[in-house]
């Protein structure tokens, strides 16, 4: 069986550990720049406050209510996550727990009894809600996709099952399937979902009744007739290892307002790209593509309500050997951002995005990499290593800049209890 | 403070770095004569992790603020060292959730009851009278003062 584990309102969760006094308060978590609004408490849910809309829109209805709204705080969030996820591996046996996201993880439970599976997930639900302070809903099944089934059954009512939903039988299974609507069966997206009530498939349990064939000829090919495999109750996504590499890695940002000096948009796209190879070294990849794209911000429309995307610019260049060294990648995007920067324009995001990917070692053993990037490779490590010591990139490239007038808005961020020594919670 | 090696010798092909490799034992001994043997007991320094830490994804720090446990080593500007897998019984001090702010007290744990007993006279022993404004947080298992 596979079990797929998910925080309850993660962020919101994280908040609320080092913010006891908000336990029972409408709690909401902002995305980058205070732009839209990507966690909700339950008490938040039951106010009518949506997901994934920008927060101007729920302004009113969060002051009103005094919801507690912060900025997205990403280190308190992503120290908790590997928090939550050791908790798993250190429980599970080894190879079981594969990260999902930053608050799921899929655990292979092959090795527990089909009867002691209840008992299995209250204890391990427990102990990392114990251990991390972090709750947890926890779905089973036979599959991926079933228990991704569960697991919203779960989640919809806590009160019910305990956060806690095993489709163990054929009979559990239909009736979830019958439960859950065409549009929350994993990897159903919009266009698919509204395609597939065309053809009358408005639960999952309609999809799952459907031939593999016609999955393969009307859902995307072969991914549509694995999705119907696994409805069907039958094995076909297979664990993956933990930590599988990203095939592409990107660092994009809104600026904290409008930027128009082509100064000021080299310095955050040298900090984007400084960013960005450092996640590349984390995986031991180096990328020979490398794209950067600029948003201009569109002049005010007469129709205000609404919400207009400005216009794109991007480019691509491929590099002659691969690298995962900043000053290479920095180098590209700069250069890039400069053909595709205009005097007189305003910007208002930009993004730099790494891909094709090679692996690392290949490079370290390559005869025909010149001494002067072995020495550089040296010099990114040890860069690495004082950043991870000292924290808030106490070395960095002069590109880069030190002013950071474009730098994300965060207002509401909370402290960074569990990665700061002068921001540790306070006790009395 | 050095922290980059400038050895003329790096970066080398990995063909060379193999015969630097084999021919490493010969310089040693030619540099140093008999200081090889320390070698063999080489290992890694002590690290205050391993005696602080017992259990890392449930082990967290929080700031003193008070001089209400001062009898049991605590002092303001302390830091403690919680650990939430540990099991909160009677006698251990604890940090705790009264009415949604955090508090460092000794947990007492009666048939009926819960106190927090302070140590230092200018405090009171708080009884917990609502059981639902109240949590126990995690286990205070080492504190860090400094001299």
């Amino acid at each position: 069986m596979q079990a797929i584990v998910d925080c309850n309102s993660f962020y919101c969760a994280c908040e609320r550990l080092f913010q006891p006094q908000l336990q029972h308060a409408p709690v909401v978590v902002l995305s980058n720049n205070d732009g839209c609004i990507v966690s909700r408490s339950d008490e938040a849910k039951q106010l009518g406050i949506n997901m994934a809309i920008p927060y101007f829109q729920a302004k009113d209805l969060i002051e009103k209510n005094k919801v507690h709204a912060f900025s997205s705080n990403y280190h308190l969030y992503g120290d908790l996550s590997w928090r939550v996820m050791e908790t798993m591996r250190q429980l599970a046996p080894p190879g079981c727990v594969e990260v999902y996201s930053v608050d799921e993880a899929f655990i292979n439970l092959d090795h527990i009894p089909a009867e002691s599976l209840q008992d299995y997930c209250v204890s391990l639900k427990k102990k990392i809600e114990t251990w991390t302070g972090i709750s947890v809903s926890i779905g089973v099944g036979p599959n991926k996709v079933l228990s991704k089934v569960a697991n919203r059954l779960a989640k919809k009512s806590k009160l019910l099952t305990g956060c806690i939903v095993i489709l163990n039988d054929t009979k559990k299974i239909q009736t979830a399937l019958q439960n859950t609507p065409i549009d929350d069966v994993w990897g159903i997206g919009y266009s698919y979902s509204e395609k597939l009530k065309t053809y009358g498939i408005h639960t999952a349990y309609a999809l799952s009744i459907k031939d593999l064939s016609w999955g393969k000829r009307f859902l995307g090919g072969v991914p549509g007739m694995k999705l119907i495999r696994e409805l069907k109750g039958m094995h076909s996504h297979d664990m993956q290892t933990p930590r599988t590499s990203k095939k592409m890695i990107a660092t994009t940002r809104m600026f904290g307002r409008t930027v128009s000096e082509w100064q000021e948009i080299e310095e955050a796209l040298a900090t984007y790209a400084t960013r960005t190879a450092e996640k590349l070294r984390r995986q031991h990849s180096a990328a020979y593509g490398v794209s950067v794209f600029l948003l201009k911000k569109t002049p005010p429309q007469t129709d205000i309500s609404h919400y207009h995307h400005g216009r794109q610019v991007s480019g691509y260049v491929k590099l002659d050997n691969p690298s995962n060294l900043t000053p290479d990648i920095i180098k590209a995007v700069v250069a890039l951002g400069k053909s595709l920067f205009e005097q007189g324009e305003l910007y208002k995001k930009a993004g730099v995005i790494l891909s094709d990917f090679v692996p690392d070692n290949a490079l370290q053993t390559n005869l025909f990499v010149a001494p002067k990037d072995q020495n550089r490779k040296k010099l990114m490590n040890v860069i690495d290593n004082m950043n991870a010591a000292f924290r808030d990139d106490i070395l960095k490239f002069a590109t880069s800049g030190t002013q950071k007038n474009w730098k994300m808005r965060s207002e509401r961020r909370s402290k960074r209890y569990t990665t700061r020594w002068d921001e540790l919670c306070l006790v009395r | 403070m050095s922290f980059i090696d400038t050895d003329p010798n790096e970066g080398m092909a990995t063909q060379q770095i193999n015969k630097k490799f084999q021919s490493a034992q010969i310089i040693q001994a030619n540099a140093t004569g008999f200081g090889a043997a320390s070698d063999d007991f080489m290992e890694r320094g002590i690290d205050l992790n391993e005696q602080l830490i017992r259990n890392k994804p449930a082990t967290f720090f929080f700031r003193v603020n008070s001089d209400a446990m001062l009898g049991a080593g605590i002092h303001v500007g302390d830091i403690l060292i919680v650990d939430r897998s540990l099991t909160p019984s009677s006698g251990k001090v604890v940090v705790a959730v009264l009415n949604g702010e955090f508090l460092v007290r000794r947990l007492q744990i009666q048939e009926h009851s819960i106190s927090l007993v302070p140590e230092n006279k200018r405090y009171g022993t708080i009884q917990v009278a609502q059981l639902e404004q109240y949590s126990t947080w995690g286990v205070v298992s080492f504190v860090i003062h400094s001299l």
